[in-house]
């Protein structure tokens, strides 16, 4: 076995969408390794539901957190110790309903952080409701007569708050969802990747991406055609890296070069300090 | 009444300099070696309004405002309406002859500011002419605190301080001269000492979203974080505060948050989610009048039972309010301590009456501790061992050894467990971890005494300061117990209170420290003194139903 699987029984369906976004991550991991990162620097989160059990299943330091909070978690990771490099796991659920204002405001800020969106258009892990991302008529034990609402696009959504690594990968293609990864892990600043993920049971979607998904060879040169390719779904659903830009980045804005757990005042300083004060 | 006190209150509508000229005052009487304390009333609006700040000094220990002012200056006829009724046996009336129709000393205030840039902004200075002029201050001290107070066109306000000061004093009918105490006092606000308490404790980082009575905490740490190597964020909501600083947590940053009862609804999730995976993180819970929006600008004591028991599930979690405004640094300092040793959620709950009100303290930093967890050395990590005291020790990255935090019920390792026995081990060792935290309670000072007598009086938060003062000004004997710590309660220290004669004052309508001694400890009082009228208690007023009910 790989030095990165853990010996925690998987319990996704077979053919679950998950296993490939697994995979690509053990894969990128082991690139970003030989790219000279540490794998002790790494950390990660997750929320809750079918894509939350990623986080049980690979040797990564992290916090299993709460539905659509990872990303507020790996934030508050980054900001304690920027050193470290932090990866949020997230379904669409979290991601899009729950953690909404989180992923906009990260976006918003350029947070030094990546999220991972394990997007199958359901609530699978409570038996497959409609969720953000669901199809009009997409039919679940919540509306059974089928979705009434549209879903949303996030991806034009989180450009337009300023995400400066904006990207769209397929759990059927693992190579290319790997190296998506690693560009994201290793991008300064906030960067998403929404995943196309079939659920077999709930959405199986892995005929129309097998057809539709075509990988565009390269960022687009502008954020308007940037935003072209997040709306381009009717003949094809492009997938890669929509958009790449260098921004400030929050932390970095916010305290420079300063590092709160290694850079630590020691007491007697900062009782001198707090003397001055009373 | 034999304290010596003297009152001070300036009255007006927002942006007048009302809550500035309180400060200064606040400082005039703390050069005089003089005690202070200062109470700031406003309402919840940025111009206009009703604005005042009272400030009482006395030669010896002040816990509190009063509301009978030996002087008062009143800048808008709203003011004068008002405060013509918070008057002492000898008080003084001076209104802004320009805007007010009264009895007492009217000054032209406005006639004369409009001389200046910025009429509206300089009248505040006006209210301390007036108080030099009252308290027989020579011109070149005037002078010195106009420069140093009011440095923003200064020569403006020197000349506009000089011509009321001349027409005040040729005005006002007598004048006092204040007797100087002895020691000098630094005068401090409750957000401050929290703040200064919690550096103390080395404090690495703090969360915020902005929300009255906890936002002058957020303006401490983002005005001196960065000279005390504290980073200071304010994120989108009390969401991500919350879960921001859990995740700063699990670096080993010594993380805190801030905010009010509805913020603190919105971190339950993550309040619970500290509990689960034992996540060390302070959360400073600032009351005012509630339910809901309330009144955001006043105190109350409503949130002391949502603090106890908010949060789904049962984890050990530590609440603890102080009485003063010196105790609020000591507590913010040892309650982040024992957050850190045992790994758990813990709130910090006070009131707006503390948090903006300032007074004179004596702090010594030296009397804290460095928050320190016990930490991983050698062998097998696992984040949730099982332990004698229910602490595993902590490990933090970069680190070769896996590290699982979990929100989800979980083993030794942080594993997702669903077994009965899994479920019920951890169960176990956070109850141990409960036990533990009592038994190194027991030994600590949970619990304020002041007095010996047979009459008790049950109080906490900064209730306590007005139940002293009180008590000081009318010359009533009583003991006054205040528990600090609320959570785990500290039963241990009230069983020698039972079937005594017992009265519970607390700032809330329903009496839930009340509640709370009859539940613990099966404590019944004779009588409770309640307010809720979001004000603080009047000392005055507080002897008199005192008074009454024993």
């Amino acid at each position: 076995m790989d030095t990165i699987s853990t010996t925690v029984e998987n319990t996704w369906c077979p053919g679950c969408g998950n296993f490939g976004i697994v995979n690509a991550l053990k894969k990128a991991v082991e690139l970003l390794e030989k790219n000279g990162m540490k794998r002790s620097h790494l950390m990660i989160s997750s929320g809750i539901g079918c894509h939350g059990k990623i986080f049980e299943y690979v040797n990564l330091n992290g916090l299993y957190s709460i539905h659509g909070r990872s990303m507020a978690t790996v934030e508050g990771m980054k900001l304690g110790n920027p050193a470290l490099k932090v990866v949020a796991f997230a379904g669409d659920g979290d991601a899009y309903g729950e953690g909404i204002a989180h992923m906009i405001f990260a976006a918003k800020r350029n947070a030094d952080i990546t999220v991972i969106v394990h997007n199958n258009g359901a609530y699978a892990l409570t038996t497959g409701q409609f969720s953000p991302t669901s199809k009009k008529g997409f039919k679940g034990p919540s509306r059974p007569e089928g979705n009434v609402e549209d879903p949303l696009n996030p991806l034009s959504l989180l450009l337009e708050a300023g995400a400066t690594f904006v990207a769209r990968g397929y759990a059927g293609k693992i190579d290319h969802l790997a190296d998506l990864i690693v560009k994201a892990v290793t991008h300064e600043g906030f960067s998403i990747i929404d995943v196309l993920q079939p659920s077999v049971v709930f959405n199986n979607t892995y005929k129309v991406y097998n057809e539709l998904a075509e990988i565009v060879p390269k960022p687009a040169e502008t954020f308007e055609e940037a935003m072209r390719l997040t709306k381009d779904m009717k003949d094809r659903i492009p997938i890669g890296i929509f958009y790449v830009v260098e921004k400030p980045i929050f932390h970095k804005e916010l305290m420079g070069e300063w590092n709160p757990v290694q850079n630590k005042m020691n007491r007697e300083k900062r009782i001198q300090l707090i003397k001055e004060s009373i | 009444m034999t304290k010596d006190i003297f009152t001070y209150l300036i009255g007006g509508k927002a942006g007048q300099g009302t809550k500035k000229a309180g400060i200064v005052a606040a400082n005039f009487f703390s050069d005089l070696k003089r005690e202070v304390f200062q109470n700031n009333d406003y309402p919840s609006l940025i111009r206009g309004g009703h604005n005042f700040s009272v400030v009482s000094t006395s030669t010896t220990k002040i816990y509190s405002h009063y509301m009978q002012a030996d002087l008062a200056v009143v800048l808008d006829q709203r003011s004068y309406d008002i405060h013509q009724h918070h008057l002492s046996a000898h008080g003084v009336i001076v209104y802004n002859a320009d805007k007010v129709k009264g009895n007492g000393i009217g000054l032209p205030l406005s006639s004369e500011a409009k001389k200046y840039e910025n009429p509206d902004l300089i009248e505040g200075v006006a209210g301390i002419a007036v108080l030099a002029a009252f308290l027989n201050v020579d011109t070149k001290r005037l002078d010195d605190i106009i420069r140093q107070e009011y440095g923003h066109h200064v020569e403006d306000n020197l000349s506009y301080a000089h011509t009321i000061y001349k027409i005040a004093q040729e005005k006002l009918p007598k004048k006092i001269t204040l007797k100087q105490g002895d020691k000098k006092h630094v005068t401090l606000s409750g957000s401050d000492a929290i703040g200064l308490g919690a550096a103390a404790a080395g404090l690495d980082i703090y969360f915020a979203y902005p929300m009255t009575p906890s936002t002058p905490l957020l303006h401490f740490f983002a005005s001196n974080g960065k000279k005390l190597g504290i980073i200071t964020v304010q994120p989108e909501n009390e969401i991500a505060v919350a879960n921001m600083a859990i995740g700063a947590a699990c670096t080993g940053a010594r993380a805190m948050v801030g905010t009010s009862g509805g913020g603190f609804c919105l971190m339950q999730e993550a309040f619970s989610l500290a509990g689960m995976a034992e996540a060390p993180v302070l959360f400073c819970l600032g009351q005012r009048p509630g339910p809901s929006t309330g009144v955001p600008t006043y105190t109350e004591q409503a949130e002391l039972l949502f603090s106890l028991y908010q949060g789904q599930g049962e984890f050990p979690r530590i609440v603890a309010s102080p009485g003063t405004i010196e105790e609020s640094f000591y507590l913010a300092a040892e309650l982040l301590n024992l957050v850190w040793r045992f790994q758990t959620p813990g709130i910090l709950l006070f009131e707006k009456h503390l948090s903006e009100s300032s007074m004179s303290v004596v702090l010594n930093a030296e009397k804290t501790t460095w928050a320190e967890p016990l930490l991983h050395k050698t062998g097998d990590f696992k984040r949730y061992r099982i332990t004698k005291d229910g602490i595993s020790p902590l490990l933090f990255p970069p680190s070769e050894s896996m590290i699982k935090w979990s929100s989800y019920e979980h083993d030794e390792q942080g594993f997702t467990t669903e077994t009965a026995d899994g479920i019920t081990q951890m169960h176990e060792k956070r109850l141990q971890k409960q036990h533990t935290l009592i038994e190194e309670l027991k030994q600590m000072h949970t619990v304020n005494t002041f007095g010996e007598t047979e009459l008790l009086i049950f109080t906490f938060g900064s209730t306590t300061m007005s139940v002293l003062e009180a008590l000081d000004y009318a010359g009533i004997k009583a003991t006054v117990i205040q528990p600090i710590y609320l959570q785990p309660f500290p039963s241990w220290e009230f069983e020698r209170y039972k079937n005594k004669k017992t009265i519970v004052v607390e700032q809330n309508s329903t009496g839930q420290l009340e509640q709370l001694l009859r539940e613990k400890v099966g404590i019944i009082p004779v009588s409770s003194i309640r307010q809720y009228d979001g004000r603080p208690f009047d000392p005055v007023d507080l002897a008199t139903k005192i008074k009454k009910v024993t």
